[in-house]
C-alpha cells in the first residue's frame, strides 16, 4: 500500500479529461451519503454519446454506488442521500419534477448477478415493452422480443424454447437474457454493474463481445473488477479510489501511461 | 394430602442418600488419598437418582393401578338384580359408588351402593398403606444398592449423564405419545360410531339431528329419531370460513403488500406488532364481541334494509373470525414477500417499473406459493376455531348458503355434544368423536400441504 | 421484419404517454394497502373500545346505605358466631326493616317487592362483618348493600322509565321506592367489592371473578410445571443430543403437526384419555393444566429449539476444548445462553393457555362452581370459561361483569406479552 498523503497533493482534483464534447450524461460535484458515511466524494464526469466507458478501482471504492446514481437505483435504499447534479440531456435527474420510471426506461441497467424473473424467456424480454406500452400488437411485441434476443446474441440458442423459464438457462445465457431484457425497452444508456463477475471465462468473452457491438448504438457504462476487461471493451476508463474519481482518460493511455501515481499503483497491482 | 406427604417423604429419603453418597466419595478421597474419576457431588447425585427414580416409578404404578383394580373388583359387590336389569351401565354405577366414597350423596342411595362405598374406602386405606410401605422400601433398597456401587473405580459422572440423557430422550417422546393419544382416542370412538351409523350416512346425509337414544338406534333399520348427516355441519363450517376469508384475505394481503413494499421502516415497526395483537386476543373475547356487538348491529342494520337477519348468524361469526385471522395472513405473507430476493425487485426497477408493476407482476407471482400457504393455514385455523362459532353462529343445523341465517359448524357441535354429562355409549356422544376425526383430517391435511408448499418455495430461493 | 426498430425517442414518448395512468395505478395500490391496515387497526380499536366502554362500568355498581341495628340476639341467636348460628339469625329481616323504615311500603305485596331492592347477599354480608369485628354488636352502624341487578340496570338507564310498566322488569312502585332512597342520598355508585373478590354467582350483582382467577392460576401453574421442563428437555434432546435420523425426523413432524391441531381436539383427548381411561375427576385444574400443557408444548419446543440454535458453535467448541462432557456443555453453557429465548417462548405459550377456552369446556371446567378451589384437585373454572358462561346469562348486568372480566384477562395477557417482549429486548444477545 502506497502512502497516499506523501504521494499526492491535490486530492480533490481529478486528473485527465472528465469532460466530453458530445455528452449524454453529465455528473457535477456528486456526493453520496449512507447515513453519515460519505460514499462518493465530489465526483464530476461526462458520459459521451455512444461511448463505452469503464469504471475501475479497488473493492469498496464506490464505483458501483456511483453507477447506481445514474438511474436513481439508490432511491430504494432508505438511508442513502445524494448531493450534486446529474443531467441527462440538460435535465437534472434529481429534480423533484423528474419521475424515476421514465428515467429508468431511458437508462437501462444490467446487474452483477444475472437476475431473470421466474417467468418464461419470452415474458422476461417482453416485460419492459409491456409495462411501458411500447408495442402496438402481439406481432410487434414478438418482433421486439426476437430483435432484442438477436442483438443480445441469444436468439440462436433459445428460439425453440421461448416459453421455458428464464431461470433454467446457464449463467452466461441468463446474463445475456438480462441484457436483452434491458435493450428491449430501447434505452439510451445501459449501466452494467460488474456483469461478468459471476460468469465463467467463455461466457464472459461472449458478453464482452456483445458489449463491444452494443457500443455502436448505446452509451454504456460498465463497472468492472478486471482491468483486462476494461481494456478490451471500453474506449474511456475512469479510476475510482475511496469514493473519489482519481483519473479519467483514454483506456489505452490509462493503462500504458497513467498520470496519477495512485492509478499507476493500482494498475501495477500495488493496490487491489 | 396423602399423596403429597408420601412424595415429600420419598424425596426426603433420596436427599439423605445424596448426602451419604457425597460424604462417601469425600471419604474415599481422603482415606485412599487418590483422585476420583468424577467430582464428589456426582456420586451424591447418582445415589439420589438411584433411590428416587425406582420409588417414583413404583408410586405411579400404584396410584394409577389401584383405581383400575378397584373398579374391576367392585363389580362383585353390585347385586345380581342390578346387573341383570335392562338399563345396566357400569360406568354410571361406578360413578355412583365413587360419589358416595367422596361423600357426594344425592337423594337416598340404595343400600348396596353405600356398602360398596364402604368396601371401596377400606381398599383405599389398605392401598395407601401398601403404597407407602413399598415406595419407602424401594427408595431405601435401591438407594442402598446405588451407594454400594461407589468405589474409586466407579465413573459416577458418566452414569449420571447417561440417566439424564435418557430422561431427555424420554421427554421428547411425549410429543409422539400425545399424537398417538389423540389419534387413539378419536379413531377408536369413531369406529364405534361407524358401527352404529353407516359412514355414508354420516358423510352424505343432509339432516343432523342427534338425540340420546342409548346404544341401539331406536327401531334400528328404520327411520329413527336421530339423524347423523354431517353435510349441514360441513356446509356451515365452509360458509363461515368463506365469509372469514372474504374479510381477511384482502385486508391481510394488502396490509402485507403495503408493509413490505411501501411502508417506511418506522411504519412497519409500528403496524406489524399492532396487527399481531389481533392474533393474541383470546377467542372467547371475539365470541363475546360477535354475539353482543356485531350480531345485534347486523340485525338492526338488516332490518333497516328490510332484511331478516337471524340473531345468531353465519355473517356475524364469519366477520369476526375474519378479523381474527387477518394477522395469520398478513404476517406470513409479509414474510414470504420479504423473502423474494431484492435482485428481482432491482431488475424490475431497473427497467423502469413502478412499485405497483414490480409488486403485481414480479414479487407477487414469485411469492404466490407462500401466499397461498398462508391462506391455507388461515383456513385451517378458521375451520378449527371453536369459541366464536359456539357463541355467535348458533346450533341450528341449517343447510343453507344464506349468510344471514344461523348455521352450525363441526366444532360447535362437538362442544355442544360433549359439554356436560354424557352417556359414553350413545351414538350422540360418539358422533362428536367422528366429527373430531374429520376435523383432524381436514386441518392436518391443510397444514401438511401448506408446509409442503412453503418448503418447496424456500428451496427455490436457497 | 415489417416494423422498424423502436428508437429511444419513440420509447421515451411512449413511456411519457402512459406514465400518468401508471402512476395513478401505483398510488391506488398504496391507498388500498393503507385502507387495509386502517381497517384492521379500526377493528382492533373498535373491539377494545366496545369491551372497555362496557367493561369499566362493570367494575362499579350501585349500593344503598342502610342503618343496621346490630342486635346480637337476632343476628347470632346461639351467641357463638358459628355458621349455623348466623344462618339461623334474622339478618335479612333486620336489613328489610331498616329499608322499610325509609321507603314505607304499604301492604304485603309492596313489602315483597321492596325486599327485592337489596341484593339477596345482604345476610352473608352482615355475617361476614360481625365475624370480622364482633364489637359491632349492639351498635347502629351504616352499612352499604349492593342493589339488585334489575335496580342497578334501571339506575344505569338500561331499563327506562318511559317503557310501559308491563314490559319492564322494574315496577312503578319499586321505581318510587328507589326514587325515595335516591332523594335520601342513600344510593351511591362505587367500586364494586364483588367483581374482584366475589365468586361465581347466579345473582349478577354478587358475581365476581376470584374463583375463576384462582382456577386460572392453578391450571396455569400445572401447565407451566409440565410443559416447561418437558418442552426444554425435548428441545435440548432434539437439537443437541439426538442424531438426525428417521426417528427424530418423525418427532419433528409430530411436533409441527401438534401445533396445527385445533385446540378443541386436545379437549377431546383429555376427555377420552385422562377422564375416561385414567378415571380422573372432571372439572379439576390438574386435568385442565395437563391438557393445556400438551397444547402449549409445541410452542415451547419450537421457540426453545430456535433459541438453542442461536447459541453459536464457538461457545460449544470452547467448552469441549477444555474437556467438558456433552452434558456439562449443555447445562453449563447452552441452556443458560438459550434461556431468554426459551423463557420468551414459554411466556407466549402460557399466554395462549391463559386465553384458551374450548378444550377446558370438554373436560368439564364449565361447571357452575361457587367454591373457590384450594388445590389442583378441587373442581374449579378459569377466567375464559367464566367469561363464556357469563356471556350466556340473560341478565343485563352480566354484560358489564363479563366485559370487566375480559378487561382483567386482557390485562394479564398484555402484561405477559409485554414481559416477553421486554425479556427478548433486554436479554437478547447479538453474536
Amino acid at each position: 500500500m502506497v502512502n497516499i498523503k506523501d504521494d499526492f497533493k491535490d486530492l480533490d482534483l481529478t486528473v485527465g479529461d472528465v469532460f466530453s464534447k458530445d455528452a449524454r450524461l453529465k455528473a457535477r460535484n456528486v456526493n453520496v451519503f449512507y447515513g453519515i458515511n460519505k460514499a462518493i466524494n465530489n465526483v464530476t464526469i461526462d458520459i459521451g454519446n455512444k461511448e463505452v466507458i469503464s469504471f475501475i478501482g479497488p473493492s469498496g471504492c464506490g464505483k458501483s454506488t456511483f453507477l447506481r446514481c445514474f438511474n436513481r437505483m439508490n432511491d430504494t435504499i432508505d438511508s442513502c442521500r445524494i448531493e450534486g447534479k446529474i443531467t441527462l440531456e440538460d435535465e437534472n435527474i434529481y429534480d423533484d419534477k423528474i419521475d424515476v420510471v421514465p428515467l429508468r426506461a431511458r437508462i437501462g441497467m444490467v446487474f452483477q448477478k444475472p437476475n431473470p424473473f421466474p417467468k418464461s424467456i419470452y415474458d422476461n424480454v417482453a416485460y419492459g415493452p409491456r409495462i411501458h406500452g411500447l408495442s402496438e400488437n402481439k406481432e410487434h411485441l414478438d418482433n421486439i422480443v426476437e430483435e432484442s434476443l438477436k442483438r443480445a446474441g441469444l436468439w440462436e440458442e433459445v428460439n425453440d424454447r421461448l416459453l421455458s423459464p428464464g431461470t433454467g438457462l446457464s449463467g452466461g445465457q441468463q446474463q445475456r437474457l438480462c441484457i436483452a431484457r434491458a435493450i428491449a425497452v430501447s434505452p439510451e444508456v445501459i449501466l452494467m454493474d460488474e456483469p461478468c463477475s459471476a460468469l465463467d471465462p467463455i461466457a464472459t468473452a461472449k458478453i464482452e463481445e456483445l458489449i463491444h457491438e452494443l457500443g455502436n448504438e448505446y452509451s454504456i457504462v460498465i463497472v468492472t473488477h478486471s482491468m483486462q476487461q476494461a481494456a478490451r471493451v471500453s474506449k474511456r476508463t475512469a479510476y475510482f479510489h475511496l469514493g473519489k474519481l482519481i483519473e479519467v482518460g483514454k483506456t489505452k493511455e490509462i493503462f500504458t501511461r497513467p498520470r496519477h501515481n495512485q492509478t499507476e499503483a493500482y494498475i501495477s497491482g500495488k493496490i487491489g | 394430602m396423602f399423596n403429597f406427604y408420601l412424595l415429600v417423604g420419598i424425596i426426603f429419603i433420596s436427599f439423605i442418600f445424596f448426602i451419604i453418597g457425597y460424604n462417601e466419595a469425600k471419604n474415599i478421597k481422603k482415606i485412599n488419598n487418590i483422585k476420583l474419576h468424577s467430582l464428589s457431588h456426582y456420586y451424591g447425585i447418582f445415589v439420589l437418582l438411584a433411590s428416587l427414580l425406582p420409588s417414583l416409578g413404583m408410586y405411579f404404578i400404584f396410584t394409577i393401578g389401584d383405581d383400575l383394580l378397584f373398579a374391576s373388583l367392585i363389580q362383585n359387590y353390585v347385586p345380581i338384580e342390578v346387573v341383570k336389569s335392562e338399563d345396566y351401565n357400569f360406568t354410571i354405577i361406578l360413578a355412583q359408588i365413587k360419589n358416595s366414597v367422596e361423600g357426594l350423596i344425592f337423594g337416598i342411595p340404595d343400600q348396596w351402593v353405600t356398602d360398596a362405598a364402604e368396601v371401596w374406602k377400606s381398599w383405599v386405606y389398605q392401598s395407601q398403606i401398601i403404597t407407602s410401605i413399598s415406595c419407602v422400601f424401594t427408595a431405601i433398597i435401591s438407594g442402598f444398592f446405588g451407594y454400594k456401587k461407589i468405589n474409586h473405580k466407579f465413573r459416577s459422572r458418566n452414569a449420571v449423564e447417561n440417566i439424564v440423557m435418557s430422561i431427555l430422550a424420554v421427554s421428547s417422546v411425549i410429543a409422539i405419545l400425545t399424537t398417538v393419544a389423540i389419534i387413539f382416542s378419536v379413531v377408536f370412538e369413531s369406529i364405534r360410531f361407524f358401527a352404529l351409523i353407516p359412514y355414508d350416512e354420516f358423510l352424505f346425509g343432509t339432516v343432523w339431528n342427534p338425540q340420546f337414544e342409548g346404544a341401539e338406534r331406536a327401531g334400528s333399520g328404520q327411520e329413527g329419531l336421530s339423524q347423523y348427516g354431517a353435510i349441514p355441519l360441513f356446509a356451515g363450517t365452509f360458509l363461515i370460513s368463506i365469509i372469514a376469508l372474504c374479510v381477511s384475505v384482502p385486508i391481510g394481503l394488502f396490509s402485507a403488500i403495503y408493509l413490505s413494499e411501501y411502508a417506511t421502516s418506522k411504519e412497519r415497526a409500528f403496524f406489524k406488532p399492532l396487527l399481531e395483537i389481533l392474533a393474541g386476543i383470546p377467542t372467547v373475547v371475539y365470541g363475546f364481541f360477535a354475539a353482543l356487538t356485531v350480531a345485534p348491529f347486523l340485525r338492526s342494520s338488516g332490518s333497516v334494509l328490510g332484511l331478516d337477519v337471524a340473531s345468531e348468524s353465519a355473517l356475524a361469526a364469519g366477520l369476526v373470525m375474519g378479523i381474527m385471522i387477518i394477522p395469520f395472513i398478513s404476517s406470513l405473507s409479509d414474510d414470504v414477500i420479504n423473502a423474494v430476493p431484492q435482485s428481482l425487485r432491482d431488475a424490475g426497477y431497473g427497467l423502469g417499473s413502478t412499485k405497483n408493476e414490480t409488486v403485481i407482476k414480479i414479487v407477487l407471482p414469485a411469492a404466490l406459493p407462500g401466499v397461498v400457504a398462508s391462506i391455507i393455514l388461515a383456513v385451517s385455523r378458521a375451520v378449527g376455531e371453536t369459541m366464536i362459532v359456539v357463541m355467535a353462529a348458533g346450533l341450528a343445523a341449517n343447510l343453507t348458503a344464506n349468510p344471514l341465517e344461523a348455521v352450525t359448524t363441526v366444532t360447535s357441535q362437538i362442544v355442544t355434544i360433549l359439554v356436560g354429562d354424557q352417556e359414553f355409549e350413545s351414538a350422540k356422544t360418539l358422533s362428536a368423536f367422528a366429527l373430531a376425526l374429520t376435523l383432524i383430517i381436514i386441518t392436518l391435511g391443510m397444514n401438511f400441504y401448506a408446509l409442503h408448499i412453503v418448503k418447496k418455495y424456500r428451496e427455490q430461493y436457497e | 421484419m415489417n416494423k422498424k426498430r423502436i428508437t429511444p425517442l419513440e420509447a421515451t414518448n411512449s413511456v411519457k404517454k402512459s406514465i400518468v395512468k401508471r402512476r395513478s395505478k401505483d398510488n391506488r395500490l398504496k391507498l388500498y394497502g393503507r385502507i387495509a391496515i386502517g381497517l384492521a387497526v379500526c377493528f382492533l380499536l373498535f373491539l377494545f373500545y366496545s369491551i372497555f366502554t362496557k367493561g369499566f362500568p362493570g367494575f362499579f355498581q350501585y349500593y344503598v346505605t342502610l342503618d343496621i341495628n346490630f342486635d346480637r340476639e337476632r343476628i347470632d341467636p346461639k351467641g357463638d358466631l358459628s355458621d349455623n348460628s348466623l344462618f339461623d339469625g334474622e339478618a335479612s329481616k333486620i336489613v328489610n326493616e331498616s329499608l322499610f323504615s325509609i321507603i314505607e311500603p304499604k301492604g304485603r305485596k309492596a313489602k315483597k317487592q321492596a325486599k327485592k331492592i337489596v341484593s339477596s347477599g345482604k345476610d352473608v354480608r352482615i355475617a361476614k362483618m360481625v365475624k370480622n369485628d364482633p364489637s359491632l354488636f349492639g351498635t347502629i352502624t351504616k352499612v352499604k348493600f349492593a342493589l339488585d341487578d334489575d335496580i342497578d340496570s334501571f339506575l344505569r338507564g338500561y331499563i327506562k322509565r318511559e317503557t310501559p310498566e308491563s314490559e319492564r322488569r322494574v315496577s312503578d312502585k319499586v321505581i318510587g321506592f328507589v326514587d325515595k332512597l335516591n332523594q335520601d342520598g342513600r344510593i351511591t355508585y362505587e367500586f364494586s367489592d364483588y367483581i374482584l373478590k366475589g365468586s361465581a354467582s347466579g345473582n349478577p350483582e354478587m358475581a365476581g371473578i376470584k374463583g375463576a382467577f384462582i382456577g386460572s392460576m392453578l391450571t396455569l401453574s400445572v401447565c407451566l410445571l409440565i410443559s416447561f421442563p418437558l418442552g426444554v428437555a425435548t428441545a435440548v434432546y432434539l437439537e443437541e443430543i439426538a442424531k438426525k435420523n428417521r426417528i427424530t425426523e418423525f418427532i419433528e413432524v409430530n411436533i409441527n403437526n401438534l401445533a396445527a391441531v385445533p385446540s378443541v381436539v386436545f379437549g377431546i383427548m383429555g376427555l377420552a384419555i385422562f377422564i375416561s381411561i385414567f378415571g380422573m375427576p372432571r372439572s379439576i385444574p390438574l386435568v385442565g393444566g395437563m391438557v393445556l400443557a400438551l397444547m402449549t408444548l409445541p410452542t415451547i419446543i419450537i421457540s426453545s429449539r430456535a433459541a438453542i440454535r442461536a447459541v453459536p458453535p464457538s461457545v460449544r467448541d470452547a467448552a469441549y476444548g477444555i474437556g467438558a462432557s456433552k452434558l456439562q456443555v449443555i447445562f453449563h453453557h447452552v441452556i443458560p445462553l438459550a434461556m431468554p429465548g426459551m423463557l420468551t417462548g414459554t411466556i407466549i405459550g402460557m399466554a395462549q393457555a391463559l386465553g384458551e377456552t374450548a378444550p377446558l369446556l370438554m373436560i368439564g371446567m364449565v361447571a357452575f362452581i361457587v367454591d373457590i378451589p384450594n388445590s389442583v384437585m378441587d373442581p374449579g373454572t378459569v377466567l375464559p370459561v367464566q367469561i363464556f358462561m357469563w356471556a350466556d346469562f340473560a341478565e343485563r348486568m352480566f354484560i358489564q361483569k363479563t366485559s370487566a372480566a375480559i378487561i382483567v384477562l386482557l390485562g394479564f395477557l398484555i402484561s405477559m406479552n409485554a414481559l416477553a417482549v421486554y425479556l427478548r429486548k433486554k436479554l437478547e444477545r447479538r453474536w
